[in-house]
This record gives structure tokens, C-alpha cells and sequence, in this order.
């Protein structure tokens, strides 16, 4: 039974992912390009293509899970799993030598482990700690490594050179980290399934509204990335930051004057 | 007699309905002369006071959304400058027509994203403005605000950008998550522009509009 499935679901991948491929050919990069982003093309093919196998297969899978599993319940996954990355994120807070933010992520999770019933009330948001979320990539970047181009993976989706390599050390601790404690096999691929699900559930709303006022969705989730990414490593440094200062007050350059810039009337 | 009878209760119940709705607009009318960070908080407040009590805003229903951005949201927000900004140097480049053609568009953007949002909103939603950092004489301010939501879930953060006008401080820009509206559709707006005009970008606004 579980054989026919796994075929069934294959052959439905295979399918989503010819489909992607097609419509990818017929994307093509808009407008100006940005420097961050030299592999646009193929990054937009790669993006359709997670769209497709999205549309098919995760959000549909998200949206029963939100359907069947009341909110209460939910959130308590929603928790321990945050909880459980927490620990990873302590420790590349201490690798980045923010000590300060490895105390606070310290500090709530062992109150969310504890009080909080192994993660599943968070407890420390409740008292106004914000969450120091933290992985490899941003370790990599506090370092000083450049972040490289910007890069669609497939299913993983957004990230860039530096992260895709971040990304690489985060699944491997989070596989053989996490997951070798777990020995029953079926159990812990079941929770690797559960996380997945669960990941794309809590981003619902997200991507809802997303779809609902992104003019060029590409683009709008690659800037907001980038911009995240960079304050992220920016750190509390950030929050110090000055808004974007948006006066343009250099003329138009004549060779990017844009056309139809006349009336139709 | 009976349509008389009808009549009267009509009007009854539309007085009762119209006379409701001005108290609870006259209740708490926001005030822009005051302290950025009371002004935004009063702004927030009233927003979900009137979120809590019309469910069929929290449904979606795009007519009545939009009344309430009209009546709520816009009157504190200059959109017309945040516009402007998101369409950059474009924005001299368009006519006075497109210029105003562009806004009501964008308008339509954004009352898609509030009515997203407003469909997150219950009875737990709190919006928190924390005091004003900085100088205190400053005409171009940022105030920091986190909404909380039902027990167990994460909070959010909501930065808004205020201009001192010669009517008092009016929002133009927002920020979720260390991400800027304007900056963000800056780009989609130069995207769009440098492909198909000032007009394209409008066409394309109005399109996601219907769809």
C-alpha cells in the first residue's frame, strides 16, 4: 500500500515537474535586473517549478492539516518545533559571538522546555522576549562571507550562494543532530513529514497575501528575502537602523526613459 | 397603516444603524496633532474596534473593507505620497492624470492587503505602540508597534512611518517584519514601468484587481 503510493505520488511530481518545466521556458527575466540576482532567469524557471509541485502537492496538504487539526493544537507543534530550533539557533548565536542573544535564546528555551511543557506554550514571547531566530547562513555572513548571488532552490525555495551552503550544515545537524536520537525510522520520518507540513501551514497567510497584492511575485519575495537575510546579520544593529531614505532627486537618465510614457488618449 | 408601521420602524432602524455608527466614529476620532506614537495607537485602536464588531469585515467582504478603509485608515494616511515614493523618479515623468490614475490603482492594492489582514483579526488582537524613540522635534518619524494575536502564537512586528503635515502627522509608509511597503513595490513598480509605462503599471494594478 505504502509502494503504490509513493509511485503514485512520484508519478504526480514527474508530472507537476514537466509542467513547470514548459511553462518555465516561457518565463523570461523582466525589466532591470538586479545585481544580486545575475541567475534571474533560471531562478524564475526554478521558482515556476516549486510554484507547480506548491500548487500540487503542499499547500493543499497544509490547507487539510489547517482544516483538520484545531488551532490550540497547532500552535503547540508550531512551538516545539520553534523551540527545538531554537537550540540551533543558541548555538550559532554563540558561534557568531553574540552573546547577549545566545543568553536570551538560552534563557527561552529553558523556560519554554521547562514551564512551557517541552515547547509547546511559548512562554517567553508571552513575557515580550522576541524569538532571536538564527542558523548557519547568517553565522557564514556574520563572518564576513559574502552573500553571492541570489538563488531559488528547488522545494527549499528562496536563498543564495552563502545560505544554500548554510542550509547544507543546517539539515545535516537537524538530520543527524536531532534525528539520530529518534531510532524507531517510521517515527522520526514522520516527523520530518509533520515538520514539513507544519512549516508550510504557518506560512498560509502569508503566501495568501502574497498572491493577493504582489504585482511580480518573484521579485517581491526575492527583495523581501534579501532584505530580511540582511538584517538578520545586521542583528541588533538593525533595529538602530535608519528607514530607507527614498527622495530621488537625480533627474531621469534619458537612455532608461521608460516608454508609453505619453497619454494614450 | 401597515406600510406606515413599516416605514416607521425602517427609519428607526436606520436611525438606530446610522446614529451607532457616528458615535462609534465620533468616539474616537484620532487626533494627528498629537504625539506620533498616541496618534498611531489611537489610529490602531479605533481600526479594531471597528474590526471586532463588524464580522462581515473579518469575513472579507470586499465592499465593506473597503468602506472601512476609506473611512478609517485613509483620512491618516497621505497615499498619495506613498505612491509617489514607490514610483520613484517615474513619478515625475507621468502626467498629472496618470499621476492620479496610478494612486486610485495602488489604492486597490492596498485594500487587498488590509483585507487580508483584517480576516486574521479576533477577538485577542491587541496592537501595542511602544514610545517614541529619538528626537522629539523630528517631522519624519517611525513608530514601533507589535501586534499580538490568539494566546500561543507569535506576535508581529509593525513599524509605521509618519510625516508632520500642515494638518497634523499622517502615516505614508509601513513596515512588517523589517520589510518596507514602499521599497518593496518600488522595485515591482520600476519592473513594470521600465516595461510598459506608467500606463502598463496602472493597467497591471487595475488587472490584480479583478482577478
Amino acid at each position: 500500500m505504502r509502494i503504490r503510493f509513493s509511485i503514485r505520488f512520484l508519478s504526480l511530481a514527474a508530472c507537476t515537474l514537466c509542467m513547470a518545466l514548459l511553462s518555465g521556458c516561457a518565463t523570461r527575466t523582466l525589466g532591470t535586473p538586479n545585481p544580486n540576482d545575475p541567475l534571474e532567469a533560471s531562478n524564475r524557471a526554478v521558482f515556476e517549478l516549486n510554484d507547480a509541485v506548491d500548487r500540487a502537492v503542499f499547500k493543499p496538504v497544509a490547507q487539510a492539516y489547517a482544516f483538520a487539526v484545531p488551532q490550540p493544537v497547532r500552535s503547540c507543534i508550531h512551538n516545539i518545533f520553534l523551540n527545538l530550533g531554537d537550540v540551533w539557533s543558541w548555538f550559532n548565536s554563540t558561534l557568531q559571538g553574540r552573546q547577549v542573544d545566545a543568553l536570551n535564546t538560552f534563557g527561552r528555551v529553558l523556560l519554554n522546555s521547562t514551564m512551557g511543557l517541552g515547547g509547546c506554550l511559548d512562554l517567553a514571547s508571552q513575557t515580550g522576549a522576541k524569538r532571536i531566530p538564527n542558523d548557519f547562513g547568517v553565522t557564514l555572513g556574520v563572518w564576513g562571507l559574502d552573500s553571492g548571488p541570489y538563488l531559488v532552490l528547488p522545494i527549499i525555495g528562496s536563498s543564495t550562494l552563502r545560505d544554500g551552503a548554510g542550509r547544507g550544515v543546517d539539515i545535516y545537524v537537524n538530520q543527524f543532530g536531532y534525528g539520530s536520537l529518534i531510532t524507531n525510522i517510521d517515527l522520526r520520518n514522520s516527523l520530518y513529514g509533520l515538520e514539513a507540513v507544519e512549516r508550510r501551514e504557518a506560512l498560509l497567510e502569508l503566501t495568501d497575501t502574497i498572491d493577493r497584492t504582489a504585482l511580480d511575485r518573484y521579485s517581491f519575495i526575492r527583495d523581501a528575502y534579501l532584505k530580511r537575510r540582511s538584517a538578520q546579520i545586521a542583528g541588533s544593529a538593525a533595529q538602530a537602523e535608519k528607514p530607507p531614505s527614498y527622495e530621488d532627486d537625480a533627474p531621469a537618465p534619458a537612455a532608461e526613459k521608460a516608454p508609453n510614457m505619453a497619454p494614450n488618449k | 397603516m401597515k406600510s406606515r408601521i413599516c416605514f416607521l420602524s425602517r427609519l428607526l432602524a436606520l436611525c438606530l444603524l446610522f446614529g451607532v455608527n457616528h458615535f462609534s466614529h465620533a468616539q474616537s476620532a484620532p487626533d494627528p496633532n498629537a504625539a506620533p506614537n498616541d496618534f498611531v495607537q489611537q489610529v490602531a485602536d479605533q481600526v479594531l474596534v471597528a474590526l471586532k464588531a463588524d464580522a462581515s469585515v473579518r469575513a472579507g467582504n470586499t465592499t465593506r473593507v473597503n468602506q472601512l478603509v476609506d473611512d478609517l485608515i485613509l483620512p491618516n494616511v497621505n497615499f498619495e505620497k506613498t505612491t509617489r515614493l514607490a514610483a520613484g523618479r517615474y513619478w515625475r515623468q507621468a502626467t498629472p492624470e496618470q499621476q492620479a490614475a496610478l494612486v486610485k490603482a495602488f489604492r486597490g492594492t492596498l485594500g487587498r492587503a488590509y483585507s487580508g489582514a483584517f480576516t486574521r483579526v479576533d477577538d485577542a488582537t491587541n496592537v501595542k505602540v511602544f514610545p517614541l524613540r529619538g528626537d522629539a522635534d523630528a517631522t519624519d518619524v517611525v513608530v514601533k508597534s507589535q501586534v499580538t494575536q490568539r494566546a500561543n502564537t507569535q506576535p508581529i512586528a509593525l513599524d509605521y512611518r509618519l510625516e508632520k503635515t500642515s494638518q497634523g502627522w499622517k502615516i505614508y509608509d509601513l513596515n512588517v517584519e523589517n520589510i518596507w511597503l514602499i521599497e518593496n513595490y518600488r522595485n515591482q513598480f520600476a519592473q513594470q514601468i521600465s516595461q510598459n509605462g506608467i500606463d502598463g503599471l496602472i493597467q497591471a494594478l487595475n488587472q490584480r484587481a479583478q482577478q
